[in-house]
């Protein structure tokens, strides 16, 4: 009786162990599948992303209610009769405004950049630009379209195939307050490129008045690519 | 010896069965505090409600991106019957189309590669910094560029479109391109000639980056030359708010302005 009651004792024992390291491997293999990426950002990410989430949900919405509005004004002249021309004109001119292909005005913010600045350095300060919500950019006179590109070496930077002239300027097309705080801020890019590249010197204005950024000259349809259907 | 043999020999079977459970069991605890052991550092009251809130708002940018694609095909369907000169609106039409494909408001598909980034699974060197490790938004735009440069047409990075106002940003480890939030392995497809990855490989830059990232740090990096890619339609917002549109002199002026300055 004694043996077979020390081995119930011990079926016991293994079953409540077994039940444990069953519970911790089903632990260990779900946090190892990671669920969300976000559970393992910092309080001070998870601020950056959450503002940024925010703010662009708000232009998304405000896109919506535009397309919804255009929408319903054609749905509206179409049981009309009426004619969509002045609408189609306006879209139009709207988007190739903002696919550079039509010239664009607004205000906006001036960098000029003095000194030998590398080609990363100049992508890192278009791409805080456009972060902080430009709606055009335009080096010197070439209008940046997503195919721009910044080669070459500090001294001899060229953009597009185009040797950058020292000093070169920069304009950008947005809110000027915006752009000038997310350049200028303690830590920001212009803090950034002063520490890493110390030949170089990057001032940043705010342009109050109209600027006009001319429209790209390059051909943006695809050779090689056609609409989904 | 003999005599170690001969207790050991004693010792019964379950006891060894319930020690053998008993160092997993350990082993897992001790696995399982380690893979808490940089979270805690960052727990405090507010991060899980920050965690949901993100979340939430990520979710809620999906679905309002899915509803701009909607919309813009909707106008698409609606303005291809629109109403007027029939040749008018033929023309304009044709101009919207080509408009929205070169600003990227279409889908493509055609000849390209696709390109794959995971961050590294070497251990971290003495004295090395832990970000070198991880994929970063310096990576993709290096990547984005030389693509552009060897004749790519159209960019996506996990299906966010690249455009002329996309920013890519590093964001604790992962990224935000669109200002979507995108985790790794992080998949650039680009559309472009045949010979894309032929182009690229050739590229110095290329070479200098595969050499400084996968070699020094173990960057993951693979690539696929598939049949056809798709590239998705960029579904953000292309409303001028601080902007408008001035048409262009010559025989494609007859855009009207859009958008207005505040």
């Amino acid at each position: 009786m004694k043996p077979a009651m020390r081995d119930r004792k011990s079926q016991l024992t293994i079953a409540a162990v077994a039940c444990l390291l069953g519970l911790l491997v089903v632990v260990q293999l779900r946090g190892q599948a990671g669920g969300s990426a976000l559970a393992t950002k910092s309080p001070q990410d998870l601020t950056i992303l959450v503002g940024n989430l925010n703010t662009e949900n708000d232009r998304l919405r405000a896109q919506v209610t535009s397309l919804q509005n255009q929408l319903d004004e054609l749905r509206a002249d179409r049981a009309n009769g009426a004619t969509s021309v002045g609408q189609l004109e306006s879209d139009l001119g709207r988007i190739r405004a903002w696919a550079g292909l039509d010239p664009i005005a607004g205000k906006g913010v001036t960098v000029q950049v003095s000194g030998e600045i590398d080609a990363t350095a100049a992508v890192d300060l278009l791409n805080e630009l456009r972060n902080a919500g430009a709606e055009a950019i335009a080096i010197e006179d070439i209008r940046l379209i997503a195919r721009t590109t910044v080669s070459g070496v500090p001294g001899s930077l060229d953009i597009d195939g185009v040797l950058l002239r020292d000093p070169f300027v920069i304009r950008a097309i947005g809110t000027p307050e915006t752009l000038v705080g997310s350049l200028t801020r303690a830590g920001g890019i212009v803090a950034q490129l002063s520490a890493t590249n110390p030949a170089a010197s990057v001032e940043v204005q705010p342009v109050d008045e109209l600027m006009v950024l001319p429209a790209t000259r390059r051909d943006l349809i695809p050779d090689h690519g056609h609409p989904r259907l | 010896m003999t005599l170690l043999a001969a207790r050991l020999r004693a010792i019964p079977s379950w006891q060894i069965t319930l020690g053998i459970a008993l160092l997993v069991l350990g082993f897992l605890i001790a696995a399982q505090l380690a893979a808490e052991g940089p979270r805690i550092r960052y727990t405090t009251q507010e991060r899980s409600p920050l965690v949901e809130t993100a979340l939430g708002l990520q979710s809620a940018q999906d679905t309002l991106k899915s509803r701009i694609v909607a919309l813009r095909t909707a106008l698409q369907e609606i303005e291809h019957q629109g109403a007027g000169s029939a040749a008018v609106v033929s023309g304009l039409n044709g101009r919207l189309e080509e408009a929205r494909i070169a600003a990227g408001l279409i889908a493509l598909t055609g000849t390209g590669i696709v390109l794959r980034f995971e961050d590294s699974t070497e251990p971290i060197a003495p004295g090395g910094n832990e970000s070198d490790y991880l994929v970063g938004a310096s990576d993709l735009r290096t990547v984005v560029a030389l693509l552009w440069q060897t004749g790519a047409e159209a960019i996506a990075i996990n299906g966010e479109r690249v455009t002329g106002t996309t920013a890519i940003i590093d964001i604790g480890g992962s990224m935000l391109v669109n200002a979507a939030y995108i985790a790794g392995p992080y998949q650039v497809t680009a559309l472009g000639p045949k010979d894309l990855f032929t182009r690229l490989s050739a590229a110095p830059g290329w070479e200098e980056f595969v050499r400084t990232r996968r070699g020094a740090f173990g960057i993951g990096v693979a690539w696929a030359e598939p049949e056809s890619v798709d590239v998705p339609a960029y579904a953000g917002s292309v409303n001028l708010r601080a902007s408008r549109a001035v048409p262009s002199p010559g025989p494609s002026a007859s855009a009207g302005p859009g958008g207005s300055v505040p």
